[in-house]
């Protein structure tokens, strides 16, 4: 059976183009980077080129300005504790609601420690209101940490403007952002609207690199202290021996996907719009979570009312169909999903939520097959619901009152 | 989590998709048990009926021939309903006899369930009680005097521990000694009390509390507390200082009275018009509106027209921020 893989949000398959570009550092190219000898010397110049690459996707002439970590889980940790670490006097950290577990944990660690932490609410739509995140700032806020799009509904953040209101209102403030879902996605540079962010962090694997790769960008002269010692790898900053096969494989991606953006842009927005569409116009009772809201253009998050979203998925993957979702069942934790819940989705329909997210590698057919099995699936879970009146087709009297309850 | 469902789950549960014959998917009208448990919010939930042939003298010796089920939930759940319903139709049990079905017949009967959705077996055998009782106020059996302890009230009395799926302290006490559960991921498993928030775990009288009490280990400290939360002192305010002669709160309103009389009525002329979104020190955070907005001279406005008038008619230290 031919697998459809529409859950590029939580990983990516790997280009041929990247793995022909790492394998040669698997084999011949084994040397260690640091070393004197000159076959050394060519690994060292390859790891040289591979950085400067990536900073040039970015805008950013000085490749010393990328470190390289595991995952951006590394990424995210060294910049918020390295941040903390290098400004002890400063005692308030902002973040969102809605961040990826990276982020909201550590946060959550430095709450512990006795560190205040805003966390910033968002709307219905899931956009955050811009005065209160400016309200938040205050002379002790060491950092702010957004991130800049959503793993989950897509929904991308103004950090343009965030990261500049931070730094006009003080230039001591870090700002860092978590760019795991949108690099390799939607272009950016840092040199021009991005040109206030001090902490970028991404990873390899959303960009159709392997797991196993991550970098943090730190502009020059950002207070952040390393996280990892023992080494004077990545300037003092990361030590350990540079990962050379898949830091040149994390550049490649990037120069692919630096040609793909105006393919993500268009054809792959327009695989997402035409799945929507479809979704809405052949399934009543659907919502499309973040819809008002500038999104990426892979990403859609829906919610079908009076199902679980663990049952959508099974009937799913037997017809070849990966996706995830944001119910309690599929969480690792009996949780239904924070940024839903966040959003004030009621209980009832982040449940019922299902999050398809596309990448290059997607094609007409596979929007084709997801719509012919789809609203089917949907009907006959439903079928099964008792929240769902099958002779009027539509929520039984109690059950539209949890879903719209709260609205 | 990757999926680790027996074969027998797998099946069960897309026969059911498919409304297989045989299968048990749908609502008996007019009943002669019904029973619910769980909720949309807490992720699962059974509405079980069943009829009975009925005995003509002696409602006790009634025999189930029928049970449905409608489940909203994951794939386990589904099918530990079709399981449920399977093992009573199979049996000719009579409600009473029915009873005696527990959580582990059915993970039996399903070959097995993956720890984390045990709390799915659990619910059939809530929703079987929770319908024999039903039956037995239809049918006017007694079924105190029968030995038959329903737990009636358990649900609506005793301190809420799990408030994420309002579970109470008697009904977590009986469920630890029923399903002989000895640690918290054990009482998540089956119940998911515990498996959200978890705050209760181990405050005074939280679930660690209640294990100890329940099997006699540890200490048991059952005082509870009041819900307070433990905060640190607020931050101190720097105290005594001054904005030159004003107040923080006199600046602000200068600040106000000369967008009031100078500025706004000049953006207001040109069809704009301007929101303060908040004032910190000497900063203060505009939003241009109106025909203002995302107009090409909005930050040459602010500065120019805003940041300007205010330095003259407040303090020459004020910044506008244009957000």
């Amino acid at each position: 059976m031919k697998i459809i893989y529409v859950d590029n949000n939580a990983t990516t398959q790997v280009a041929p183009e990247v793995r022909a570009a790492m394998m040669p550092f698997f084999t011949e190219d084994y040397f260690n980077p640091s070393s004197m000898y000159d076959p050394a010397r060519r690994i060292n110049q390859a790891l040289r080129e591979a950085r400067q690459q990536i900073a040039g996707h970015f805008g950013i002439a000085d490749p010393e300005q990328f470190v390289f970590t595991a995952c951006a889980t590394e990424s995210n940790n060294m910049a918020i504790f390295g941040a903390a670490k290098a400004n002890r006097n400063r005692r308030r950290v902002i973040t969102t609601a809605v961040e990826h577990p990276a982020v909201l944990e550590v946060c959550k660690e430095l709450q512990h420690d006795g560190y205040e932490v805003t966390f910033l609410h968002v709307d219905a739509d899931g956009n955050l209101d811009v005065g209160e995140f400016v309200r938040a700032l205050t002379p002790d806020t060491l950092m702010v940490s957004i991130m800049h799009a959503n793993n989950e509904t897509g929904v991308v953040f103004p950090i343009d403007q965030l990261s500049r209101l931070t730094k006009e209102t003080d230039p001591a403030i870090v700002f860092h952002t978590d760019a795991t879902q949108s690099v390799g996605k939607i272009a950016i540079d840092l040199k021009r609207e991005f040109r206030h962010v001090d902490l970028l962090s991404f990873s390899g694997h959303k960009l159709h690199a392997p797991k196993g790769i991550g970098a943090l960008y730190i502009r020059k002269g950002t207070p952040c202290r390393s996280f990892l010692i023992g080494g004077h790898q990545e300037e003092g900053r990361r030590a350990g021996t540079e990962n050379v096969p898949y830091i040149v494989g994390l550049a490649k991606a990037m120069q692919l996907a630096a040609e793909n953006y105006g393919d993500e842009e268009t054809r792959v927005r327009g695989l997402r719009d035409r799945l929507e569409k479809a979704i809405e116009e052949q399934i009543p009772y659907v919502q499309v979570n973040g819809k008002k809201a500038p999104r990426l253009p892979n990403t859609l998050n829906v919610s079908c009312h009076c199902v679980e979203g663990e049952s959508l998925l099974f009937p799913l993957s037997y017809c070849g169909i990966c996706a995830s979702s944001g119910s309690a069942c599929t969480s690792g934790t009996l949780e239904p999903s924070h940024v839903l819940r966040a959003m004030k989705v009621p209980d009832a329909a982040v449940q019922g939520s299902v999050r398809f997210s596309f990448s290059r590698y997607n094609s007409d057919e596979d929007i084709d097959r997801i719509i012919e099995v789809f609203p089917e699936i949907v009907a006959n879970i439903r079928r099964m619901s008792p929240y769902w009146d099958q002779n009027g087709n539509a929520p039984r009297a109690g059950a539209e009152s949890l879903i719209r309850g709260r609205q | 989590m990757a999926w680790e469902y027996s074969e027998k789950t797998k099946q069960l549960f897309m026969d059911a998709v498919h409304g297989k014959p045989g299968t048990h998917l749908g609502e008996i009208e007019d009943p002669d048990g019904l029973g619910e448990h769980g909720s949309m919010s807490c992720g699962d939930a059974l509405r079980f009926t069943f009829r009975v042939k009925r005995h003509p003298t002696d409602p006790t010796q009634d025999v189930i021939t029928a049970a449905r089920y409608l489940t909203f939930g994951c794939t386990s759940a589904i099918a530990a309903s079709e399981a449920l319903c399977v093992l009573i139709e199979q049996g000719n049990l009579t409600p009473i006899q029915a009873l005696k079905i527990n959580n582990k017949d059915i993970v039996a009967f399903l070959e097995g369930l993956p720890r984390q959705k045990i709390h799915c077996s659990v619910m059939g055998a809530e929703a079987l009680e929770a319908a024999v009782f039903n039956w037995a106020q239809r049918r006017g059996v007694d079924l105190q005097s029968l030995g038959v302890d329903m737990h009636a009230d358990e649900r609506q009395e005793g301190r809420i521990v799990c408030k994420c799926f309002s579970l109470s302290e008697p009904y977590i006490r009986r469920k630890i000694r029923e399903l002989n559960l000895h640690t918290i991921p054990e009482i998540t498993n089956a119940i998911k009390a515990g498996g959200a928030c978890m705050s209760c775990h181990h405050v005074p009288g939280g679930l660690q509390d209640l294990l100890n009490d329940v099997w006699g280990t540890g200490e048991a400290k059952l005082t509870i507390l009041p819900q307070t939360m433990p905060l640190g002192t607020p931050p101190a305010r720097p105290a005594g200082e001054s904005e030159g002669q004003l107040s923080p709160f006199q600046f602000s309103k200068r600040v106000e009275k000369a967008i009031e009389e100078y500025v706004r009525p000049m953006l207001q002329n040109d069809g704009g018009n301007l929101e303060i979104l908040d004032i910190k020190d000497t900063l203060v955070y505009c939003r241009l509106t109106g025909a203002c907005e995302g107009c090409a001279s909005a930050s040459q406005t602010l500065r120019m027209l805003v940041e300007q008038t205010l330095k003259e008619m407040v303090d020459q230290r004020i910044r506008v921020i244009g957000v």
